[in-house]
């Protein structure tokens, strides 16, 4: 049964300039860029889309306001760099989206930033447009690190991006930092683990570098939701891929498991950690299967039954929502991925598990998962907890595929 | 058109040669001077018809065709052209179409002179008396070199530059010569038609609506199309539907008799009825005595074969009994294995057998095969008393139990220019060759002889032949028996439990750098798992190599998001599809690649 969204994701996919690790649908240069950028074209279809969409809910669920549609608990605005986009054309999309779906008063608004002067945008405007919690893709506080990431910004650029965010009162401050960096070491990722501290951020997400192919996995398809590899960036990841340490990469996790809890740190999820009050309210909506609607390229909605996504061609997106012909706009090209039971029960079950929160017992218990239960507990991939509770343990986090591929 | 011709102008022939030095287009260009195909319908090499064979450049099955040939004298003569494999491998079918013959064209390349198989072949043609017309191919080359080649002939094979026909089998030349040879030098057959039909089975293949074809050869007597036949070896009767003349096509004739080359369509459901080297004769004038030299085709070569997907094993085994009904010479049994699942054990002719079997039974059959390395029959003598053959180094016996381990050993002729002598000598000697002597072809070309066991031979002895020699060396070997050798097994243990396919029977000096070997290899390839695996050699239960693959300590997804979950899941159900297809050995899963790149380390 589908349900009305308690989430919106907006996909805004401009940056400066690509990194070479990166899946996300993301295009730079001229279209991101300089007199021919597509900035505008792309806010005027966001606002276009958030009408169709908006359309759609009011005819099934009544407009905003009503019994059966819940104003939104959570905004998010990610890419790509969507601070490039002016603040006035963010304060416009969020004004449609106030109208269309309306916005909880208390309802977190964030925004992706890259850290670098020229891409980080203008906090004390965003926040005027809205805007309650910037999440900054530091990556490391290494120099050498960053270089060998191919990002443009420094890290003293982490510090400024934060300290003028918090001046232009921005509430709640991400940090992105990836661990398992090609030729890192543990060293420099203690040390930009303690640096990043020292910043004082409200929220950590801590990701293993995963250098993926997206074409191999028949993503990058017309209607594919992903952007092919460019022949770049597979060379960056041939290369890096043997650089990268299986090894390495655990001892960094546990360090960074173990240094946090200590300070207090709420580790909520495999790759997240708030000080207490500052959980992504918007991601734990994706963990706890709430229904969230998506506009832009390569955005995925999900309404409680259906994964639906559009497909992540920037052109074609644009022409679908402002047709050059004068035509109607109509909605982007895309999919959709209507889950069975099964489905439903391994994506509970997965995405649950993914949180501290875990599952209640007697969901392990039930058939055709028992068997994969059994065998996590086996492994001390598992633990019930003193809420009675099935979670997994430290090493069951570092080790979770193992267990969650037994789950589909 | 086929018309009955007395024995007088009968001529039965083969063409031997060494691998490419011309043999099939020589046949071609034969079957068009003689009208028996057309140019129009000329294929290049018609007598390779299968697919595989025109790709390797090889014949792999023996095959005849009748040629009638209007001679200078005015009289029409019928050749029958008897095809031979021209691969040391299928010796055995060579010397079976000598033998329903009386004489032979030996093609030598003017660019390449005597190789060792143009030495073999020579050799089983002596020893079958026929009367050799030697030509040299080639000749159009400007690399061609007649003067020295036929000092070669003269020197190596006492054959008299005088006999020699100087030829091009590609423009031509030299073939109109050839055929007035034939015909004035290799003598008509004998044999008494009037007598009990004696006749020699040199070849046969099934056909679905025919049942097994046998070419036939005979020696006496006269087979009409009517008469109940009987395989003297095998004991199978039959009533044939049809006899015949090649054409090549399949030409149907009312009789054939004393010294003709022919077909018999038998309509008996399996080739093993009707083997090669059989004699046929008839119920009702059956012959007092069998033509001479049967012996069932011997395997040398024993290897595994298995289906990448276990749920092909029962089209295996429909496949191996379908392609069995065309080539009896190979055998096949099923067997199992913990590494590979269920399987067949088959012996080959020699390794280019074994790859011609592998790969028909791929491409006919549409499968997808694995084959565990090649091994040779060894023979045990054990203390308890009595001896056991063992064709699959996992099983064999403990060293405790083994009073004497024997391995076959062959005569190994390799012929190559005289520069390479040094690095084909250190690779014979480090394959436990024994060097026996050295013969000139030439100033500039050598036969080297040695003995040697046959295992060393069938890892990659003839890649490596070729390699050093940089593609100019030949080889041939024949089987001359058993002899004690200082061997043992290595097993390969996962977690303690021996993987069968990986076993090897190695010198015993040999072992333990083996065991390295395979040890190092099979770390790399397989991936870590929840718990620590020790990778062991293991002579017995005396450990002489140790690996360890460590343990998973991280397999995490970082990212799930909104468009994270879908995909992500469906790299799951990839990772998940992937532990399927994986092999069990005890409780550690391997993945079937990491088989297959340990079954082709021997082949690098």
């Amino acid at each position: 049964m589908a349900r009305p969204p308690v989430g919106l994701y907006i996909h805004v996919p401009f940056c400066v300039s690509l990194c070479p690790y990166c899946d996300f649908v993301v295009v730079a240069g001229a279209a991101a860029r300089g007199p021919a950028n597509r900035l505008g074209a792309l806010a005027a279809a966001l606002r276009t889309e958030l009408g169709l969409r908006g359309d759609a809910l009011d005819a099934t669920f009544g407009a905003p306001g009503w019994a059966g549609r819940p104003a939104l608990d959570t905004v998010y605005l990610g890419g790509g760099t969507p601070t490039l986009l002016p603040a006035a054309e963010i304060g416009a999309i969020l004004a449609v989206v106030r109208e269309r779906f309306g916005v909880a008063a208390d309802a977190e608004i964030t925004i992706e930033a890259n850290p670098g002067p020229d891409e980080r945008g203008d906090a004390s405007a965003l926040a005027a447009a809205g805007i309650n919690r910037i999440s900054f893709g530091a990556q490391s506080l290494a120099a050498a690190e960053l270089r060998r990431l191919g990002r443009r910004h420094r890290p003293a650029d982490v510090a400024n991006a934060l300290a003028i965010a918090r001046a232009g009162g921005i509430r709640s401050i991400n940090l992105d930092l990836l661990y398992d960096i090609p030729n890192g070491s543990f060293a420099t990722w203690t040390e930009s683990l303690e640096a990043a501290l020292a910043l004082e951020p409200d929220h950590l997400s801590l990701y293993a570098l995963t250098l993926d192919d997206p074409d191999a996995e028949g993503l990058t398809g017309p209607a594919g939701d992903h952007l092919p590899t460019t022949r770049g960036a597979r060379q960056w990841r041939d290369r890096a891929i043997p650089e990268q340490d299986e090894d390495r990469a655990a001892a960094q996790y546990l360090h960074a498991v173990d240094r946090l809890a200590a300070s207090g740190w709420h580790g909520y999820e495999i790759s997240n950690w708030a000080r207490p009050g500052h959980e992504s309210r918007h991601n734990l909506a994706y963990w706890e299967r709430r229904p969230v609607e998506a506009v832009g390229p390569g955005g995925h909605a999900f309404d409680g039954a259906t994964r639906r996504w559009n497909a992540a061609h920037l052109g074609r997106y644009i022409e679908a929502l402002s047709p050059s012909t004068g035509a109607e706009p109509h909605l982007p090209p895309g999919g959709s991925d209507t889950l069975d039971h099964g489905d439903a029960a391994a994506e509970t079950a997965i995405l649950g598990l993914r949180t501290d929160r875990g599952l209640p017992c007697s969901a392990a218990a039930e058939p055709p998962l028992d068997a994969a239960f059994d065998w996590g507990i086996d492994n001390r991939l598992l633990v019930v907890d003193e809420r009675e509770r099935i979670v997994l343990t430290t090493r069951g986090r570092l080790l979770s595929n193992e267990l969650f591929r037994r789950l589909i | 058109m086929t018309n009955q011709i007395p024995q007088a102008r009968l001529r039965n022939f083969s063409i031997i040669a060494h691998i490419d030095h011309g043999k099939s287009t020589l046949a071609d260009r034969l079957l068009e001077l003689t009208h028996t195909v057309e140019g129009r319908q000329m294929m290049s090499q018609v007598l390779d018809s299968m697919d595989l064979e025109r790709e390797k450049g090889i014949t792999i099955k023996a095959r005849a065709v009748r040629l009638e040939y209007t001679a200078n004298d005015g009289h029409v003569y019928g050749l029958n052209l008897i095809d031979t494999p021209g691969h040391v491998d299928f010796a055995y079918e060579v010397s079976h179409s000598l033998q329903a013959c009386e004489g032979a064209i030996l093609v030598v390349d003017a660019t390449q002179g005597i190789e060792a198989q143009t030495l073999a072949n020579v050799h089983l043609a002596m020893r079958e008396g026929l009367t050799l017309i030697p030509v040299l191919n080639k000749i159009d080359l400007p690399s061609a070199d007649p003067e020295t080649i036929m000092d070669e002939l003269e020197n190596v094979l006492a054959i008299p530059r005088e006999e020699v026909i100087l030829a091009s089998a590609k423009d031509g030349t030299g073939v109109p010569e050839i055929l007035e040879a034939i015909v004035a030098r290799i003598p008509a057959p004998k044999g008494d038609p009037r007598q009990p039909v004696r006749g020699l089975i040199f070849d046969s293949h099934y056909d679905a609506f025919k049942g097994v074809i046998v070419y036939v050869r005979l020696a006496s007597g006269t087979l009409k199309a009517n008469d109940e036949i009987k395989l003297m070896a095998s004991g199978a009767r039959a009533e044939p539907l049809e006899l015949g003349v090649f054409r090549p096509q399949l030409v149907p004739v009312k009789q054939l008799a004393a010294g003709e080359v022919g077909y018999v369509a038998t309509g008996l459901k399996s080739v093993r009825d009707a083997q090669v080297g059989d004699t046929l004769t008839t119920v009702a004038h059956p012959a007092a005595e069998p033509l001479p030299g049967y012996q069932p085709a011997k395997s040398l070569v024993f290897a595994g074969i298995y289906p990448v997907s276990g749920e092909d094993y029962p089209l295996l085994r429909e496949a191996l009994e379908k392609l069995h009904l065309n080539d009896a010479s190979f055998t096949y049994e099923p067997e199992s294995s913990v590494a590979l699942g269920f399987g067949f054990r088959c012996g080959f002719l020699g390794l280019l057998h074994m790859e011609i079997v592998q790969e028909r039974l791929e491409r006919e059959f549409s499968l997808d095969l694995i084959a565990s390395a090649p091994s040779v029959e060894y023979h045990v003598k054990l203390l308890r008393g009595g001896e056991v053959a063992i064709d699959n180094p996992s099983l064999l016996p403990n060293p405790s139990d083994i009073e004497v381990l024997e391995e076959p050993w062959v005569n190994l002729s390799v012929v190559t220019p005289s520069s390479y002598i040094g690095p084909l000598m250190e690779l014979s000697t480090n394959r436990r060759g024994l060097f026996q002597n050295m013969e000139y072809l030439d100033p500039t070309r050598v036969v080297l002889h040695f003995e040697m066991p046959l295992a060393e031979l069938i890892v990659d002895y003839f890649d490596q032949l070729k390699s050093r020699s940089q593609g100019y060396a030949s080889m041939d070997y024949e089987e001359i028996g058993y002899r004690p050798a200082n061997l043992a097994k290595v097993d390969i243990l996962v977690n303690g439990e021996p993987v069968d396919a990986l076993s090897l029977i190695v010198h015993r000096d040999n072992a333990q750098s083996s065991g390295r070997l395979l040890t190092a290899k099979l770390k790399e390839l397989i991936p870590r798992q929840m718990f620590e695996i020790p990778i062991q050699a293991a002579i017995g239960s005396n450990v002489i190599a140790r690996e360890t693959v460590r343990a998973m300590r991280k397999n995490v997804l970082a990212k799930c998001y909104g468009g994270d979950i879908t995909r992500k899941k469906k790299l799951l159900e990839k990772q998940k599809e992937g532990k399927q297809r994986m092999k069990r050995v005890g409780s550690v899963e391997i993945p079937q690649e990491a088989f297959l790149a340990m079954l082709r380390m021997g082949e690098g």
